[in-house]
Order: C-alpha cells, then sequence, then structure tokens
C-alpha cells in the first residue's frame, strides 16, 4: 500500500467507454473521473447505463471501446481480482456476502485472495486474518469479539451486514468503495450511521461512489452527482448546485414538479373497517377506517410493525386477534388465496422475491391470480383471452414493452412493478396493499406508478401504501398512519405535516433513547 | 453510547442464553450425530453385553474405511454446492483396471505404487467430471449421473466382468497387515488393519485443506454462493476441477483398499452404495445445498450409517429394519436442522 492517497488527485477515470448488449448500446462513450477522498452520487433512471458501467470498472465486464485509466495506468479491461487489486471495491446490492461464512472470512478473505493474486493454493494466513479483520471491524464501529467473528453472517442483521461490507473495503485497503443502492432497506439511523462510516473513509482520501434513487439522501450526504441518461454522462456537478427538479431533469430528460399527486377526494362511504386488528407480539390494536377511492399511507421504522401489518391486511401472516370488515362483509383470511377471494391484491416489498415469477413472460404474470377464470375446453387455459386481458392491463398502465411474451426479468424495475399491479386489476380489487411500492424504482418510473395508483383510487378502490419513503407517502396520501412499536401512534393529513415532523413521529421513543 | 455501537450489539444478534444455544446447534449440528451414536451405543450394549468390546470396534473402524474415504470426498463437492454420484463407479473402474493390470504384467509391484496408480486413475476420471461440470454449466448431479453409467459401462464393456479371485501376494497381504492384533477370550481372532490409518491421514489432510487453505475458504465460499463468489474474484473453475480431482483420487484409493481388504476384485462392486454415503454425510451436518459441514461431523455421519448396518443385528435388530433406521434418522436430522434455521 503506498502512502495515504492525496486529497482530490484523480483516482479513476473511464475514457469513452461503449459497451453493447446485443443492439442494446447501453454506454455511448462515458468519461468521468473519480479524485481521491471525494463522494459520488451516480443517478439515473433504470436502465440508463449504471450498473454496467459499474461492472465495467469493477472487472466483471469488458468494455467494447475505450479504456479505464487507475492511478495514471491504462488497462483495456479489468478481472475481478485485478480491480480489487488496483483498490476498486464494489459493494453490490445483495452486499456480495458470501452468507455461510463468518464475519473475520468475509472481511478479511478477499485481502489475502488478492494477496495471492488469485491463486488459490496458498496456505492461509490466519493470524492476519483476523488481525485485519478486527482493524477494519473497529473502522466500522463492529464489535471485535472473538464471537462476533466467528458469527457467520447470514445470522446477522442488514444494516450489521452492510457495515461488514464496507470492513472489506477496508481490510483490501480500497481506495474507491462503489455501492449499489446501500440504504434501500435501512432505517434512518442505520443510514446515518452508514454515512458516518463513509465520511470516516472519505477522510482517509477514499473515494466513494453511490448508486442510487434517493435524491433527499444525496443532498443530506453532500458531494458530486454523475447524472447518465440513455448511456451518456449528461452532468457531474457539486449537488448543491443543481435542484432536485433539475436532477428529475437532468435524468428523465422531462420536468417532473415532485409536487402533490393527489387531487381527487375519497367517498363517504366506508369500505374498510380495521378494528383492534393485532398479530403476535408485531403489532395490536390496530384500528382505523379506510373510504371508497381513499389512500391510506402507513409509515413506520423497519421494526414498527408496518411490514407485518402489511402482509396481515394482505392474508399472508394470518391475525391474531381484532376484525376486518370489507364493504360491510366480515373478512377472515389464512392464506393469499383468501385475500383474492375477498379481492385484495397485495404488491410485496419484495418483489423480485415474493411477487414476479421473473423467467416467466409478462402474460403468465399477469393472468396468474385468474387462471381458473380463463379456462377454455377441456380445462385448457384460453390462449388468446389471456393474451387479450394481458394487452388490456400493458396499455391501461403504459408498461413499456414490445410484447408480452417477454419474460419480466426482461423490463426495467418501474414497469415490472407494474406488472405486479397489473395482476391484481385482473381480479377488479376492491382494496389494494402496496407495500413499498416504489422500491428500487429510478424518478420516471415512480411518475408513472403515482399516475396508475391516482387512477385507480379514482376508479373507487382503496388503497394503502405501507412505505418509508416519506415524499412518496406525502404526494400520495389522504391521510397518514405512523406506526411506532406495534401501535398506531399518530394520524397525520399530509397536506398540513412536513417530512422532518413525520419523521419525528416515527423516531419520537428511539431519539430518547439514544441520547 | 452512541447509536452506532447499540446498532452493532443489538444487530450482533441478541447475545442471550437461547441464542447462545442455538447458535451452539447452528454451528455444530454433528453434535447431534454424535448424541445418536452414543443413544444407539447404550441402546445395542445394553442389549447385548458382546457389543462393548475391543473386537467391535475394530469391526467398526475396518467397515468405516472405504465409506468413511468416499465420505470425505463427498462432503468436499457437497460443501462447494455440488454432487457426485460417480464416484462409486470411479472406485470400481479405477479398482479393477489397476488389480488386472498388477496381475496381469507386475504381480511385484510395490503397494505404494499400487495406490499411486489406483489414486491417479481415480483423479483423471473425476477431472473429466469437473472439466464436464465447469464446461456445461450444468448441474453435478446430471454430470455425475452421466458418468457413473459412462464409467460404469466402460468398465463392464471394455474392462472385465470376471472377478479377480487371487491377488498378487503384496495386495493379500497388505490387507493383513494389523495396526493391533489380540485373540479375544471368546477364542476369535481380533484385528485392527493398517489401512485405517489410510483414513486417518484423507481426513487430516481434507481437514487441513479445508480449514487451513485458500481453495478450502473458496470451496465453501463457492457452496454459499456461486454468483457472489466468482464477483469476488474466486476462480470457480479452479475449484470445480480440484474437488471433482480430489473426489476420484480419494475414490480410487478406496476402491482398492476395498479390494484389499475383502481379497478379490469384484467389478460388479461398490456401485449402489452412493447413497449409503452421502446418507452418512449429511448426517454429519453438511447441507445438501452447499456451504456447511465440517470433517469430524462427516466421519460422524459414518460412524452412524456404519453402527446401523453392522452392529443393530447385535441387538436382535433384523437386517431389513436397517433402512428404516437409517431412512427415519435422516428425516428425524433434516426435520431437526430445517427447525433449527426456522426458529
Amino acid at each position: 500500500m503506498k502512502d495515504k492517497p492525496k486529497l482530490g488527485s484523480v483516482f479513476l477515470e473511464t475514457r469513452g467507454i461503449h459497451k453493447r448488449f446485443g443492439g442494446v448500446h447501453a454506454l455511448r462513450g462515458v468519461s468521468i473521473t473519480i479524485r481521491c477522498g471525494e463522494i459520488y452520487h451516480l443517478l439515473g433512471e433504470n436502465g440508463c447505463g449504471k450498473s454496467t458501467l459499474i461492472k465495467i470498472i469493477s472487472g466483471a465486464q469488458p468494455p467494447d471501446e475505450g479504456c479505464l485509466v487507475i492511478d495514471g495506468n491504462s488497462y483495456q479491461a479489468l478481472t475481478p481480482i485485478e480491480s480489487l487489486a488496483l483498490g476498486v471495491e464494489t459493494v453490490y446490492q445483495d452486499l456480495s456476502l458470501i452468507p455461510n461464512l463468518t464475519v473475520a472470512e468475509n472481511v478479511a478473505l478477499s485481502e489475502q485472495l488478492v494477496r495471492a493474486s488469485g491463486r488459490l493454493a496458498k496456505v492461509l494466513d490466519r493470524a492476519a486474518l483476523r488481525e485485519t479483520s478486527r482493524r477494519a471491524l473497529s473502522a466500522v464501529n463492529l464489535a471485535v469479539t472473538d464471537d462476533f467473528l466467528d458469527t457467520v453472517v447470514s445470522n446477522l442483521p442488514l444494516a450489521v451486514r452492510q457495515l461488514i461490507a464496507i470492513a472489506r473495503a477496508i481490510a483490501t485497503k480500497a481506495r474507491l468503495v462503489i455501492m449499489d443502492e446501500p440504504t434501500t432497506s435501512l432505517t434512518r439511523m442505520e443510514v446515518e450511521n452508514l454515512v458516518r462510516v463513509v465520511n470516516e473513509l472519505r477522510k482517509d482520501g477514499v473515494a466513494v461512489l453511490f448508486v442510487t434513487h434517493k435524491l433527499d439522501e444525496c443532498y443530506a450526504i453532500g458531494g458530486q452527482v454523475i447524472i447518465f441518461r440513455d448511456g451518456q454522462c449528461v452532468a457531474q456537478d457539486d449537488i448543491q448546485a443543481l435542484s432536485k427538479i433539475d436532477l428529475s431533469r437532468l435524468m428523465t430528460g422531462k420536468h417532473l414538479d415532485g409536487g402533490r399527486y393527489r387531487k381527487a377526494q375519497p367517498a363517504e362511504q366506508v369500505l374498510l373497517d380495521v378494528r383492534k386488528l393485532g398479530c403476535e407480539s408485531y403489532f395490536s390494536d390496530v384500528t382505523f377506517q379506510l373510504k371508497v377511492g381513499e389512500i391510506l399511507g402507513i409509515t413506520g421504522l423497519m421494526d414498527s410493525g408496518r411490514n407485518e401489518l402489511a402482509m396481515t391486511l394482505a392474508g399472508v401472516i394470518a391475525a391474531s386477534g381484532g376484525t376486518m370488515t370489507l364493504g360491510g362483509e366480515q373478512v377472515v383470511m389464512e392464506s393469499p388465496a383468501d385475500a383474492i377471494r375477498y379481492r385484495i391484491g397485495y404488491v410485496p416489498e419484495d418483489r423480485l422475491g415474493e411477487g414476479l415469477f421473473l423467467d416467466k413472460p409478462i402474460r403468465d404474470n399477469i393472468i396468474s391470480a385468474i387462471l381458473d377464470r380463463l379456462l377454455g375446453a377441456f380445462g385448457m387455459l384460453d390462449r388468446a383471452k389471456s393474451t387479450t386481458l394481458a394487452n388490456d392491463i400493458v396499455s391501461q398502465l403504459q408498461i413499456a414493452t414490445p410484447g408480452v411474451d417477454l419474460p419480466v426479468q426482461s423490463l426495467s424495475g418501474g414497469n415490472q412493478q407494474r406488472v405486479l399491479i397489473g395482476r391484481w386489476l385482473t381480479i377488479a380489487p376492491r382494496l389494494l396493499v402496496l407495500h413499498g411500492p416504489t422500491v428500487g424504482v429510478d424518478v420516471g418510473s415512480k411518475d408513472t406508478i403515482y399516475r396508475s395508483i391516482q387512477d385507480l383510487a379514482q376508479q373507487g378502490l382503496g388503497v394503502i401504501i405501507i412505505s418509508d419513503d416519506l415524499p412518496e407517502i406525502l404526494q400520495n396520501c389522504d391521510r397518514v398512519l405512523v406506526m411506532r412499536r406495534g401501535k398506531i401512534r399518530a394520524d397525520v393529513l399530509p397536506e398540513i405535516v412536513a417530512e422532518d415532523q413525520l419523521y419525528q413521529a416515527m423516531i419520537a421513543d428511539e431519539t430518547k433513547e439514544c441520547q | 453510547m452512541s447509536c452506532a455501537n447499540s446498532l452493532s450489539v443489538d444487530g450482533g444478534g441478541e447475545f442471550t442464553f437461547r441464542s447462545r444455544v442455538k447458535k451452539r446447534l447452528d454451528n455444530r449440528p454433528e453434535l447431534f450425530t454424535l448424541f445418536l451414536i452414543v443413544a444407539l451405543s447404550v441402546f445395542v450394549g445394553s442389549v447385548n453385553r458382546d457389543f462393548l468390546q475391543v473386537s467391535t470396534f475394530f469391526d467398526l473402524a475396518r467397515s468405516s474405511t472405504v465409506i468413511g474415504l468416499f465420505a470425505l470426498g463427498v462432503f468436499v463437492i457437497l460443501a462447494a454446492g455440488g454432487i457426485d454420484l460417480s464416484f462409486t463407479a470411479i472406485a470400481a473402474l479405477s479398482m479393477y483396471s489397476v488389480t488386472k493390470l498388477v496381475v496381469s504384467y507386475f504381480p511385484e509391484a510395490p503397494m505404494l505404487l499400487v495406490f499411486l496408480a489406483a489414486a491417479s486413475g481415480g483423479a483423471l476420471l473425476g477431472l473429466i467430471n469437473g472439466l464436464l461440470v465447469h464446461g456445461l454449466k450444468a448441474p453435478s448431479m446430471i454430470v455425475t449421473i452421466g458418468t457413473q453409467y459412462l464409467f460404469r459401462g466402460f468398465l463392464l464393456s471394455f474392462v472385465g466382468t470376471v472377478w479377480v479371485l487371487s491377488l498378487p501376494d503384496k495386495m493379500e497381504a497388505f490387507g493383513k497387515i494389523a495396526l493391533f492384533s489380540f485373540v479375544s477370550k471368546q477364542g476369535t481372532h481380533a484385528m485392527l488393519p493398517a489401512f485405517v490409518l489410510i483414513l486417518v491421514f484423507a481426513s487430516l489432510l481434507t481437514w487441513w485443506i479445508l480449514n487451513r487453505t485458500l481453495i478450502g475458504k473458496a470451496i465453501f465460499a463457492i457452496g454459499g454462493s456461486l454468483p457472489i463468489a466468482e464477483r469476488l474474484g474466486y476462480n470457480v473453475r479452479a475449484v470445480h476441477i480440484f474437488i471433482f480431482t480430489y473426489t476420484g483420487a480419494l475414490a480410487g484409493i478406496a476402491g482398492m483398499i476395498h479390494v484389499c481388504s475383502n481379497r478379490l476384485a469384484n467389478p460388479f462392486d461398490l456401485v449402489g452404495s452412493e447413497i449409503d454415503v452421502i446418507a452418512a454425510v449429511v448426517l454429519g451436518g453438511a447441507r445438501i445445498t452447499g456451504g456447511t459441514g465440517t470433517v469430524p461431523g462427516t466421519l460422524l455421519g459414518v460412524v452412524l450409517v456404519v453402527l446401523i448396518n453392522n452392529v443393530l443385528i447385535m441387538a436382535g435388530v433384523p437386517s431389513t429394519w436397517q433402512r428404516v433406521i437409517v431412512g427415519a434418522f435422516i428425516l428425524l436430522a433434516g426435520a431437526l436442522f430445517l427447525l433449527r434455521r426456522k426458529r
């Protein structure tokens, strides 16, 4: 390892990088400069080429044209090991931690692998392994006890795993840490801790590149923004010089104002009446009413019970107390199949894992909740009918795809989410429970999704949005319930409450404890 | 204390008593295997006093050697997230071919050379597995079902189907070398064969590779998540080739011990016992989905299966019941490990 890098000196440059996948020109001559000790936010809509650039820098894919310059040396392409050895550590969304290995191994094995230049026929240096991991873990404020070092990482919560991934970067003496949507599933407090650690890194001359959709966080963290659109870098500037509206405009090429989407008024008639609903130790005494055409927001910290409430409302987990009445009819649900019978649609938070059949065609995903209604002769699926239905949904929700035969995984995140919403439209839902409807979705697609949600409410559906994306809740809902420690603690009107007040309501007890 | 620290502490997984116990079982599922072995021994020992004597232990050690060598190989592959169903065919092909070669051309061959030949033959066949698995990007189960038929078919069509009954002197003698031997009170001759040491050595070697070398960690890393390991720069090809070659070599040696111990080479032997071996490895705590398990656990699993197959009969349990009991234990262990993970 060389001396501490000089702050502000150039660490990495990409020069005129092109990358094509079949007919898709994913990167069109990208040139960016990364300096030591700077924080960068790489912004852009899904499919704009961000991930491709990351993969090229981290050695997962070679560029078709152009080159990388690291520390003044030019490279045509890198292998993952070379990239690591040069000081580029990439923390993908899944954190790239090996689930069955221990904390110490996850933190420090990469460093040994780099030292052996990737050759595996080497005896482990166990003393160095523990020493390196202790040093790196203490740099991110994690425990360095033997017990913790020997814990298998799959047993640890996400926020801790995130810090372990950063510790690995410290262990390999990374000069550039790339983090792909690091805060997507973290609570605010965990994000703050992450930012604190990142700032420490920055002081040591490490460059940090965030790939993110959360604009508010970019402003809070500060630094440079690099904005991509259609495979090109359209701007690189100090974030404070650009307003949120500027950012959205640069990313989408369209003008989005970020104001309230909610314009309509709900009807007077009560659709859903929830009384004293409870589920084991997760939440209790949840009572609220939802009117026809109303959009209700529910928010809270990760462990506030909001996630379990969402799943209970959708029949994914059974309630252990209380009642739900939908349109005057008492609702008793043991499984998601019951929810479909009551015409309750549920878009889960983890759409990839729980919602979609990724490798199956868009059509099959859309019709999967109503297969029994599409049966034709001899109990076979009526293909023509299915295709017509799927096409209707695709045009209604403006899903951008050349055809319904393509697999869902060929779509961008925003379009995938709309396929999932579309599936529930087929059951003519009365109630739609949307759990984190725009997690990992870019600004442009968020806009379309919000418009779809508003349209649905207009048609008389009841919509419940469970989310920790506060601007989303405030822009879309008629009313917001704030959960804390398994109970509803506040019922606020988004028109008169500001984002930070809402946040204060979410963390009220926690702040007291921390001081 | 700042929020950062409280975060890491409650994040560190509530170090309470209950979680400690759970963690202990999580990290050491082989404790359950050990418990089954002890329970079984106590049961058989209380029914039949003859069980508790040195010669029983010698018999167990003898019977464990071949299946133990197989199990070590299977465990290494399982740890990397693969599976091998061809190892018995590899063993049969290399043991029978090498025996035939030695008998026909070099009856004076020293044992070291004989084992070297069997190990190299096995390694070569394992290498074919490794190259196929990596090259075809196919599930190792499919590949090794294919190569099992291939290797066995090759053996029976081209090498021979006739038992080799008279082994060269050195091979005969090798099976009879004793570490200890004595005549028991009942007048039976009991001996601990020296080839047990090969299992001891192979276990130590396997343990060392898995726990003390970079490739060992790479094996577990790939078993944990192949795409992530690849992204982190682990050489997946090298690992695939290594594990199958290593397992092939162990299978070759196991086959040769089988010949020397039984004093005949039967080309129809061994194939068919894969499930016993895989059962032993799984009972030893390795998950079939890869990434977990230990060498001591694997050996305990072997002991358990051998115990069931060999000594239940001493307690008056009919031999047809052995399979029922192995099956029940596997289900029991499977259910326990699954519950453990869900809690």
